[in-house]
């Protein structure tokens, strides 16, 4: 009685302590972290690289892009909408800025920037090869039409300075200014734009939900004012948002779902609310020490591993009810300890199998595996010690029930099964199993692609992908990183990369790409500039007299020939550099190209971007760059596949490291022969699951192994208990079918989760547990006859 | 700005479709033009366009053929004083050296030219005389009769009154003069003569609007 006290005080003092620092630690908003990229390790080899992918999602992440219109819009009608709506927005205070107008942009605005630099520009095609100046300068005084900006006759009579600016990349963005409103046209539709700034990280709980409530109000308003109107919006915001309202949804659903049907479960067996009491307790204990822990190491808890430890209840109450099972099967001769002390061997065994397989999860240097493991961990052994320490104390009179009445119908089972199932009953059902799945082995596919992390709503998706493609924004996760020990090293490497990718761009299916945008388009190296500038020295003023005579043919005025002669003596040291572009308001969106100095790599580096644009085959632009100093592509979507596809490989491994573990864990108890027995019903469950993936065209992804994981973990808890069961194994039985029930019906329902990777892992667990469960009582037949 | 003379030949190629006989109250010439849009598949005419501009000495003059197909586009042929021809279409311009297309010289694409997208519109919007967008660009203040008749076209958007200070087109049963005011003081005045309508391309002109499909010599 004095063990049962003391045991239970020192659970009470644990209890105290875990409130202490969760109150602490959970005083402040939940760290709920909803970036599920977040959950990745680094993927780049090159650490500058993954500075620059976090950079460009930042930089598109904290804004939302809103276009507003509907077929056949008025222009008029349509602007007051987009600035009712802009207003509106702003006068929510939610955002740092609203942009729903913006200055005119004026084309001679470029030309001004470039003017005084113009000896030191060519196009691409007059750098390649020089032209005739009298054709030239014919071809600038009688087109009819001069398109884009360019500059007038005086200032550029060969054309060189418009070639030059014909060939910036202007185009890459669809927008065009209308009545100050940036406007997006396919067909007769027009769309205007309004984008805003957020306040923070679009991962914020409580931007995402003040951004949900202004953009509700601005859209309500402005579908009232201009009924008919239709907004489309786009950004990380609304995503995350969406995830983690589907995220709480799901954990509302899944908790209470496995809550009540446990609970329901609990009192069917056992007819008393005191288990119920005494399972929660145990259950609460458990999930509530791994949130804090979990906390405590990783500072946030991830969404994904609150979806997953809302079901790691149903596992942490198995310990719970083993012990509640032994008290109904003991019936009025319980006592307590005594108890204890002969479920606790297999218990412990239990436990121990179950945090090897979580243990192994651990292992891997991924963060949202290493996560869930630490939660899991701690949770099933604080749910354990909860048995041990606790429960005897508050389960001590002896059950009023007739154990026998109590568990007839398992007893008949058992019975039925001992009499007419045997070994060889066993074998050759096991043989016909391995037989049915072996042809779906066969038909086993993977997928490792990055969308069974993130899933986003089709609502959403079609939105975003109709604003891609009337703006032409383009996407941000592949890229060429260049990179250099100075600005001018940057340019110089981005040129030569640029030169590689010209020749692979075009509109026709055979391109690689469609385009591309880098600083260096914008400013040339000053090497290239030097070269340009040697350029318009050999061709138009090596001989100054004839530049007089034609221009004077030409029946342009005589001073300005002069007038360009002097020009160019005087330009000699006007350089563009970098950071003249920048002050320039037009270098505004393209800013983002240019990642400046940046951290790593030693001192004094310096990086920038290359946007590929339309690419068609990401494996030419990946073999291009392996050739190039300086130039790295990054493909943040491909290489989070390639983690996938390397982790579903290692998992295997792992799958087979951990039942060789549990294998060792269970020789120590029943010897090697006996275990391969033990092990019998959880290998013929991976090997039907595996088969039923293969028949039903699933395929397999990490997040199928993980769930093996779990499978092999809990499956042979109830091999263990069954074996265990000893006197009481009708009550064991009835146990092992509530451990099984419980946890089916929390880990069975992630089957519904709306996040693939936790509906695959759910759904491997749901079949695997099923199979494991129904076949586990084979470990009865194969007990040896001295301790049946 | 001279894209801004694009937007003219659209507006020329507009009116050159003007062969209403009815007297119309001013206001409506436009609408009427709209009415009257359906008249010819391809018009014809000649034209010498004299350039004033502070850079040159004397006068820049070229004169040639114009050829407008509501299918195609505009070919517009400078003849004088050397050979070069541009085919306008929807979605690409394509500059000709010589007479016969022997050489393609340069391709653009419209969509690659910030702002040329505007000009195409406006341009669809005049050969559909859809007043309500010409209106987004320029105040239109028409007068005379669909027999001799003159529209000033005066930019309502300060971008384009930057380079454009206005345009001002006289005509009859076609268009006869355009006069384009650049904001910077260049001047251009376009005579057009001999205007007739046609129900098809001829063979030349065909292959030369064919020559744009081909897209080559970028």
């Amino acid at each position: 009685m004095n063990g049962m006290r003391l045991r239970a005080l020192l659970w009470l003092t644990l209890a105290v302590v875990l409130a202490i620092a969760a109150a602490v630690q959970f005083a402040g908003p939940l760290p709920l972290q909803s970036n599920l990229l977040a959950l990745l390790p680094p993927t780049e080899r090159n650490p500058v690289a993954e500075h620059a992918v976090s950079r460009l999602a930042e930089a598109a992440g904290d804004r939302a892009i809103f276009l507003i219109g509907r077929p056949k819009a008025d222009t008029l009608e349509l602007g007051k909408a987009a600035r009712d709506f802009g207003a509106q927005l702003r006068a929510s205070e939610v955002f740092r800025s609203v942009v729903d107008e913006i200055p005119p942009f004026d084309p001679q605005q470029l030309a001004r920037f470039y003017f005084p630099y113009r000896f030191n520009l060519l196009g691409d095609g007059d750098r390649a090869a020089s032209s005739d100046l009298v054709e030239r300068l014919q071809r600038k005084l009688y087109t009819p039409f001069q398109f884009g900006p360019g500059y007038p006759l005086a200032d550029d009579p060969f054309g060189f300075g418009d070639a030059w600016l014909a060939g910036l990349p202007l185009k890459t963005l669809r927008l065009e200014t209308q009545d100050g409103l940036l406007v997006a046209r396919s067909g007769e539709n027009v769309w205007a734009m309004v984008s805003a700034v957020l306040p923070g990280s679009a991962y914020d709980g409580s931007i995402q939900t003040r951004v949900a409530a202004a953009v509700a109000g601005a859209e309500a308003r402005l579908k009232q004012d201009f009924p008919g109107l239709e907004v489309l919006r786009t950004g990380t915001v609304f995503y995350a948002g969406a995830a983690r309202q589907s995220a709480e949804r799901e954990v509302d659903f899944i908790g209470a779902g496995s809550l009540l049907g446990m609970l329901l479960l609990l009192y069917l067996v056992f007819r008393s609310l005191r288990p119920l009491a005494l399972g929660l307790l145990s259950v609460g204990f458990g999930v509530a020490a791994a949130a804090t822990v979990t906390v405590a190491v990783h500072g946030e808890l991830h969404l994904i591993t609150l979806v997953f430890g809302a079901s790691l209840i149903g596992e942490a109450i198995d310990y719970a009810v083993q012990y509640l099972a032994a008290h109904l099967g003991a019936g009025k001769g319980w006592e307590p300890m005594a108890g204890l002390r002969r479920i606790a061997p297999g218990l412990l065994t239990a436990l121990a199998t179950s945090l090897l397989s979580y243990a192994a999860l651990m292992l891997a240097p991924f963060p949202a595996l290493s996560q869930i493991a630490l939660f899991a961990l701690v949770g099933l052994s604080a749910a354990c010690a909860s048995v041990f320490l606790l429960l005897p104390w508050l389960l001590k009179a002896p059950g009023k029930r007739d154990p026998e009445a109590a568990v007839a119908l398992p007893r008949r089972f058992l019975v039925g099964w001992k009499k007419h199932v045997g070994r060889r009953a066993c074998l050759t059902a096991a043989a016909a199993l391995l037989a049915l799945s072996a042809p779906g082995w066969s038909r086993l596919a993977s997928n490792d692609d990055v969308r069974i992390l993130i899933s986003r709503p089709l609502a959403l998706v079609a939105q975003e992908e109709k604003i891609r493609e009337l703006t032409g924004f383009g996407n941000s996760s592949q890229f060429f990183l260049v990179e250099g020990k100075t600005p001018e090293e940057v340019l110089r490497n981005e040129e030569r990369l640029l030169e590689k990718l010209a020749p692979l761009a075009g509109d026709d299916d055979k391109s690689v790409l469609s385009g591309y945008l880098g600083v260096s388009m914008f400013v040339p190296s000053a090497n290239r500039q030097a070269h340009n500038r040697q350029r318009w020295e050999r061709s138009v003023f090596a001989d100054e007299r004839r530049l007089r005579e034609l221009l004077s043919d030409a029946s342009l005025r005589d001073e300005l020939a002069e007038r360009m002669i002097e020009d160019f003596a005087n330009s000699k040291s006007h350089v563009l550099s970098v950071d003249d572009w920048f002050q320039s308001p037009l270098s505004t969106p393209f800013r983002h190209l240019w990642l400046g100095k940046v951290p790593g790599n030693g001192a004094g580096h310096f990086a920038a971007i290359v946007q590929p644009q339309g690419i068609r085959d990401v494996g030419r632009l990946a073999v291009l760059s392996g050739a190039l100093d300086g130039v790295t592509f990054v493909d943040k979507a491909g290489s989070v596949s390639r983690l996938f596809q390397e982790y579903r490989q290692w998992g295997i491994v792992w799958l087979l490291g951990a039942l060789l573990l549990i294998y060792g864990v269970l020789c120590l108890r029943y010897g090697p022969a006996q275990s391969v027995f033990m092990l019998l019903p959880t290998a013929l469950a991976l090997a039907v699951v595996l088969g039923a993936f293969g028949y039903m065209a699933t395929p397999l992804t990490l997040f199928n192994l993980m769930g093996f994981m779990l499978v092999v973990g809990v499956g042979v808890n109830y091999a263990i208990f069954l074996r265990e069961g000893g006197v009481n194994a009708a009550a064991t039985l009835a146990g092992v079918l509530l451990s099984a029930g419980t946890t089916l019906l929390s880990f069975g329902l992630l089957a519904f989760s709306s996040m693939p990777a936790l509906s695959s892992f759910g759904l491997t667990l749901l079949l695997g547990i099923c199979v494991a469960v129904l076949l586990a009582p084979m470990v009865l037949s194969f007990m040896p006859e001295a301790s049946r | 700005m001279k894209k801004i003379r694009s937007l003219l030949v659209g507006l020329m190629i507009a009116t050159t479709t003007l062969v209403s006989p009815l007297p119309a109250c001013a206001a409506d010439v436009l609408n009427q033009i709209g009415a009257q849009i359906e008249q010819f598949q391809v018009i014809r005419a000649e034209f010498v366009q004299t350039k004033q501009m502070a850079a040159l000495k004397r006068p820049l003059v070229t004169s040639g053929h114009l050829t407008f197909s509501r299918q195609h586009g505009v070919l517009w042929q400078i003849e004088k004083p050397y050979r070069v021809s541009y085919v306008l279409g929807e979605t690409k311009i394509v500059e000709i050296g010589g007479s016969g297309g022997d050489s393609v010289r340069r391709v653009r694409e419209t969509r690659d030219v910030p702002g040329l997208a505007q000009v195409g519109r406006v341009f669809r919007a005049m050969l559909g005389a859809n007043s309500d967008t010409l209106r987004e660009y320029f105040d239109v203040a028409a007068q005379g009769t669909p027999a001799q008749w003159s529209i000033a076209l005066t930019p309502r958007q300060s971008q384009l009154a930057r380079f454009l200070s206005g345009m001002q087109l006289t005509g009859g049963r076609f268009v006869e003069e355009i006069r384009i005011s650049e904001a910077g003081g260049d001047d251009t005045r376009i005579r057009l003569s001999n205007s007739q309508g046609a129900a098809a391309l001829n063979d030349a002109e065909a292959t030369l609007f064919g020559t744009e499909n081909d897209g080559s010599g970028r």
